[in-house]
C-alpha cells in the first residue's frame, strides 16, 4: 500500500468521536485566545492588564530621566501634586520607534524639561517603589502636544491617539 | 555568581568611554528597529516550531493523520521543527541579552526555563528511548501508551513554556513592588535593584489602606 497517497483528512469517517472532540476543544481554545488577543496586536501588552482606564492622571513636572528602551520607553518625572508635594512618577510610552515617528526623540525629553503628561495610573496604585502610569500624550513648554503611547493597546479612546477612529 | 556575570553582560560588555556610552546590551534594548525585529522573528519562528511539533505530538497521541505512518509524519515535519527551534533559540538568546537582569529576577522566566528544560529532556527521552522500537507501532492508529505519554508531556510542557513567555510582558510580580513573599523568594528580589517588599508586611502597616 502506498501510504503517501492515502492521506487522512480531518473530518473523515476514520476520526474517532474522541479525536473530534479534542480537535473541537483545541479550535475553541484557539478562538478564545485569538479573541482575547485582539486589541493587543500592536502593543506589547494589553492596557487593561496593568492600567486603569477609570483613573486618569494629569502630571505636571520636570523630567528626571528617560529610559529609551524597548518595548516601552519610560519617562520619569517629578510631578507636583495638589498638596504641593513632589512625587516621583514613571510614565510608559510607546517603543522608541513609535515615539520617534510621533515626533519625540531622546533629546526632546532631556532631564529638567517641564512637561505635562496625561495618562492613566496603574491598577495597583501602589506607588511603590514609584507611581506608574500609562502615558497618553505629552505637552511641551512651547505648547506642542504629542501622542506618547502606542495604538491599539485597548486604552480608552480619549482623543490622545491621532489614529483613533 | 550568575547574577554578577549578568550584571557585567548588561552594563559593561562593549561599553565605550564617555558618560553617555552604552554597553552593547543597552544599545540593543534601545535600538529603533533591531529589538522589534528580534521579537517579531522570535514569535514567528515560535509559530513554526510549536505549530509543527504539535502536529507530530497530535499524531503520536492518535488524534490526527491517523493513517499516515509516524515515520512519515516525523520525517516530513521534524526538519521544519528543528529549523524553527534554532531560530527561536537564537532570537531568544539575543532578547535575553538585551535585559539579562530583568529576566533573571522574573518569576515567569524562571518557570519558563524549568519547563523548557523539561521539554528538551523529553525530546531526548523520546528519540533515545521511546522511538527505538518505532517500527513496531509506526502504522498504529493509536501508538502505545508510553508513546502517547511522551507526546502529551511534550504538548503540555511546550504550552507552559509559551504561556510563561507571554506573561513576561506583564509586571504584576516585578521586584520592588509589594508582592507576595513567595514571589520575592522565587525571583531572588533581595538581590535585585528594586529590592524585596512583602505585600503582607505593607498591608499590615498601621494606617495603611490597601
Amino acid at each position: 500500500m502506498n501510504l503517501t497517497e492515502t492521506p487522512a483528512y480531518f473530518g473523515t469517517a476514520l476520526m474517532t468521536t474522541r479525536a473530534k472532540l479534542v480537535l473541537i476543544a483545541l479550535a475553541a481554545g484557539l478562538l478564545v485566545a485569538t479573541t482575547l488577543g485582539i486589541g493587543q496586536a500592536v502593543a506589547h501588552h494589553a492596557f487593561a492588564a496593568e492600567f486603569d482606564g477609570k483613573a486618569p492622571v494629569m502630571l505636571r513636572g520636570k523630567v528626571t530621566k528617560v529610559e529609551w528602551i524597548n518595548p516601552h520607553a519610560w519617562v520619569h518625572l517629578s510631578a507636583v501634586g495638589t498638596n504641593g508635594k513632589a512625587q516621583a512618577w514613571m510614565v510608559e510610552g510607546g517603543t522608541p520607534n513609535t515615539l520617534l515617528r510621533a515626533g519625540i526623540d531622546r533629546n526632546s525629553l532631556k532631564p529638567g524639561t517641564e512637561i505635562v503628561v496625561r495618562g492613566y495610573q496603574s491598577k495597583d496604585r501602589a506607588c511603590t517603589p514609584i507611581c506608574k502610569a500609562n502615558g497618553r500624550d505629552v505637552t511641551f513648554p512651547d505648547g506642542r502636544r504629542l501622542f506618547l503611547g502606542s495604538s491599539g493597546t485597548g486604552a480608552p479612546k480619549d482623543g490622545a491617539d491621532p489614529t483613533d477612529k | 555568581m550568575i547574577r554578577e556575570f549578568l550584571v557585567w553582560l548588561q552594563r559593561d560588555l562593549g561599553k565605550g568611554a564617555g558618560d553617555s556610552a552604552q554597553s552593547w546590551s543597552e544599545a540593543l534594548l534601545g535600538s529603533l528597529n533591531f529589538w522589534s525585529l528580534l521579537e517579531g522573528t522570535h514569535l514567528l519562528s515560535l509559530m513554526l516550531f510549536a505549530g509543527t511539533i504539535f502536529i507530530v505530538d497530535l499524531r503520536l497521541l492518535g488524534i490526527t493523520f491517523q493513517r499516515t505512518p509516524v515515520s512519515v509524519v516525523c520525517d516530513r515535519i521534524l526538519p521544519l521543527t528543528v529549523a524553527g527551534f534554532l531560530l527561536v533559540v537564537l532570537t531568544g538568546l539575543a532578547l535575553f541579552y538585551a535585559k539579562p537582569l530583568f529576566y533573571y529576577h522574573n518569576v515567569w522566566f524562571r518557570v519558563k526555563l524549568i519547563f523548557l528544560a523539561a521539554a528538551i529532556l523529553n525530546v531526548f527521552f523520546f528519540h533515545s528511548r521511546v522511538r527505538r522500537n518505532g517500527e513496531a507501532w509506526d502504522i498504529d492508529t493509536k501508538p502505545p501508551r508510553k508513546v502517547r505519554a511522551a507526546a502529551a508531556a511534550s504538548l503540555a510542557s511546550w504550552l507552559v513554556v509559551i504561556v510563561m513567555g507571554r506573561f513576561l510582558a506583564y509586571d504584576w510580580f516585578e521586584c520592588g513592588k509589594p508582592i507576595p513573599y513567595w514571589a520575592n523568594v522565587a525571583q531572588d528580589c533581595r538581590a535585585s535593584e528594586g529590592g524585596a517588599i512583602d505585600l503582607v508586611a505593607i498591608n499590615s502597616l498601621p494606617g495603611h489602606q490597601p
